[in-house]
């Protein structure tokens, strides 16, 4: 039973861990916290949703061109909202997000109505059982895929040229401007990337809750995620989400079943009053 | 004083006596909407104070309107015969203990860990107050006693607009005296830099948790005349969206600036009325100005009008 549970955590936990990971991305480069990336996944879910329900493509063609418009969606947004407001306090771009997460709510309302719709999963809905537990495929997938995602970012990271500027600029905006790194082109790459890993993030989701446009409060569980493995370390990310997933599905076997609704918001409680850096993250000193 | 100060309290004096005397010829729907502008006000101010000059992102205040309406309600139904003053300043005094309580935590944390902190406090208070059904009636809500002075008892709208308006104008008029004075002058020092206020004597500490403190203050008395007004409370009122929508409000309005709170809570109330049914569409125009008033005009409608006035006058 245990085991079993565990093991549906993993997979909850492996959808918070990319929420955790689109946020820590736009952290990195540009200090930047977004209040909008649930709301990004769920948008991107949506488009998908269009193009297979609506326009009658299959699945794995609806897939690419999501993960094609989510890096233009990145782009456009960038561009349009947090461009003009780069060099303002970190507060405003905070409203900002805010701002963004709450248009794109309703926007989205105003396009495909607030209503719950199924949704397939690019994995196949079967069970296998190991020992005592059964392990549900699309489960199983949705980990993997997550870890896989992890491995790509890593290595783009450390072995391209964009990475390498993207860290840089994550070190200092203005040393890494001097060192002729084009600092612009970096917030837009991040931005593209960080709206793929919400596409990424909003597919996997959907199968599993269903989609509505009510999926973007997920940045919750997403903050809580990446609060608890060290906000802005991109391990902690997955570790935090997986963690936060286990929490999640464990807590109600042992407190009353309410409880659920409340874990995201103790664990992010309960981590910034015991441990405010995280379970893998370093302490930040103020600059002057 | 100079002279345009005098009028400028002329003015103040004048705008409060015909408030007061505007009941006299409008409908019970005005005189209320009147009343909840004046409640939102107070929330505006509260949220102001610790967002506008302190810098602190705050996305919980549902939860302190919330404890504010809740303690005032369950007071006033167990001691029927305490002044609803008294009541009011009780229930400001437990949300601004909680506000302290929950400041020294906080003080631990910087920029948006705060945001993130203030959203989950304000969850988890809806969640208690959900689920602590025998106090406090739980889903089904709470039922509101009516606010009484003595013999004295404020059953009708119109009698509530003499209880609430009082009040927020002392509040406002609070609030303006301390922000002028050394107290506000450190919440400017800690947002503009917190290293730069702590190196000239600012203590960091005492003045992040007594903005926090006075904040959930102003937004428990608010809560307690929302109560009274509303008369029947239910725990999804306070949602976090309702924490958004105060922090629109402000930012609409102009963040750090009495007058802004204001201006912020009589356009969030006009939105609710002129947009009534159409939820989604007053959302979009709430996160659109959102946006476009933090990239164009960080200070508000107040920082506007103060721009114009400079380049025409």
């Amino acid at each position: 039973m245990l085991l079993q549970v565990i093991f549906s955590g993993l997979a909850t936990g492996s959808i918070y861990a990319l929420v955790a990971l689109g946020l820590a991305l736009i952290y990195n480069t540009t200090e930047h916290v977004n209040f909008a990336q649930g709301e990004m996944s769920m948008v991107c879910a949506f488009v998908g949703f269009t193009f297979f329900n609506m326009l009658g493509l299959s699945l794995p063609m609806a897939i690419v061109l999501t993960l094609l418009i989510s890096v233009l969606l990145g782009l456009i947004t960038e561009r349009l909202v947090i461009r003009p407001a780069m060099r303002a306090p970190h507060f405003n771009i905070f409203i900002i997000t805010l701002g963004v997460s709450i248009v794109m709510k309703s926007l989205s309302g105003f396009i495909w109505s607030h209503n719950d719709y199924p949704y397939p999963s690019i994995f196949p809905d079967k069970t296998i059982t190991i020992g005592s537990a059964t392990i549900d495929l699309i489960g199983l997938g949705n980990i993997g895929a997550t870890l896989l995602l992890m491995v790509i970012l890593y290595l783009f990271f450390m072995c391209t040229r964009y990475g390498t500027a993207m860290r840089a600029v994550s070190e200092s905006q203005n040393a890494a401007l001097l060192m002729g790194v084009n600092v612009k082109q970096s917030f837009a790459v991040t931005w593209a990337i960080s709206f793929l890993v919400a596409a990424v993030a909003g597919i996997l989701m959907a199968p599993v809750v269903f989609l509505s446009t009510h999926m973007g409060i997920v940045v919750i569980n997403g903050f809580a995620a990446a609060i608890l493995g060290g906000w802005g370390s991109i391990p902690g990310a997955i570790i935090g989400g997986m963690l936060l997933g286990v929490i999640d599905n464990v807590a109600p076997l042992y407190l009353p079943s309410q409880i659920k609704n409340v874990v995201p918001f103790a664990v992010i409680f309960i981590v910034l009053v015991i441990r405010p850096k995280g379970i893998m993250g370093v302490e930040r000193f103020a600059k002057v | 004083m100079q002279p345009s100060g005098k009028w400028k309290i002329w003015g103040w004096t004048g705008a409060l006596v015909v408030l007061l005397i505007l009941p006299l010829f409008l409908g019970k729907y005005s005189i209320f909407l009147l009343s909840l502008l004046a409640i939102y006000a107070l929330v505006s101010l509260g949220l102001n104070l610790l967002m506008g000059y302190t810098g602190q992102i705050a996305a919980g205040h549902a939860g302190f309107l919330a404890i504010g309406a809740y303690v005032t309600a369950i007071f006033t139904a167990n001691f029927e015969w305490v002044p609803c003053p008294l009541t009011l300043l009780l229930a400001g005094t437990v949300s601004g203990m909680i506000g302290f309580l929950l400041g020294i935590p906080i003080l631990r944390l910087k920029g948006f860990y705060i945001a993130m902190a203030t959203l989950a406090f304000g969850v988890v208070v809806s969640e208690i107050i959900l689920q602590w059904s025998s106090v406090t009636g739980g889903d089904d809500g709470f039922s509101v006693p009516t606010a009484r002075i003595g013999g004295f008892v404020f059953d009708s709208d119109f009698k509530l607009f003499y209880l609430i308006i009082p009040v927020t104008v002392i509040m406002t008029l609070l609030a303006r005296n301390l922000v002028n004075g050394y107290i506000g002058r450190a919440f400017i020092a800690l947002r503009e830099s917190e290293i730069a206020a702590q190196t000239i004597g600012v203590d960091l500490a005492k003045y992040k948790t007594i903005a926090f403190a006075i904040s959930a203050f102003y937004t428990g008395v608010a809560g307690g005349l929302f109560a009274y007004l509303i008369t029947y409370l239910s725990p999804d009122a306070f949602t976090i969206e309702l924490s958004v929508d105060f922090i629109a409000m402000i930012v609409i309005g102009g963040l750090g600036s009495i007058m802004g709170s204001i201006i912020g809570a009589v356009i969030l109330t006009g939105m609710q009325q002129v947009l009534a049914g159409l939820q989604d569409l007053q959302i979009l125009i709430f996160g659109l100005a959102l946006i476009i008033f933090m990239i164009f005009m960080p200070r508000g409608i107040v920082g506007m009008l103060s721009d114009l006035k400079e380049k025409f006058i």
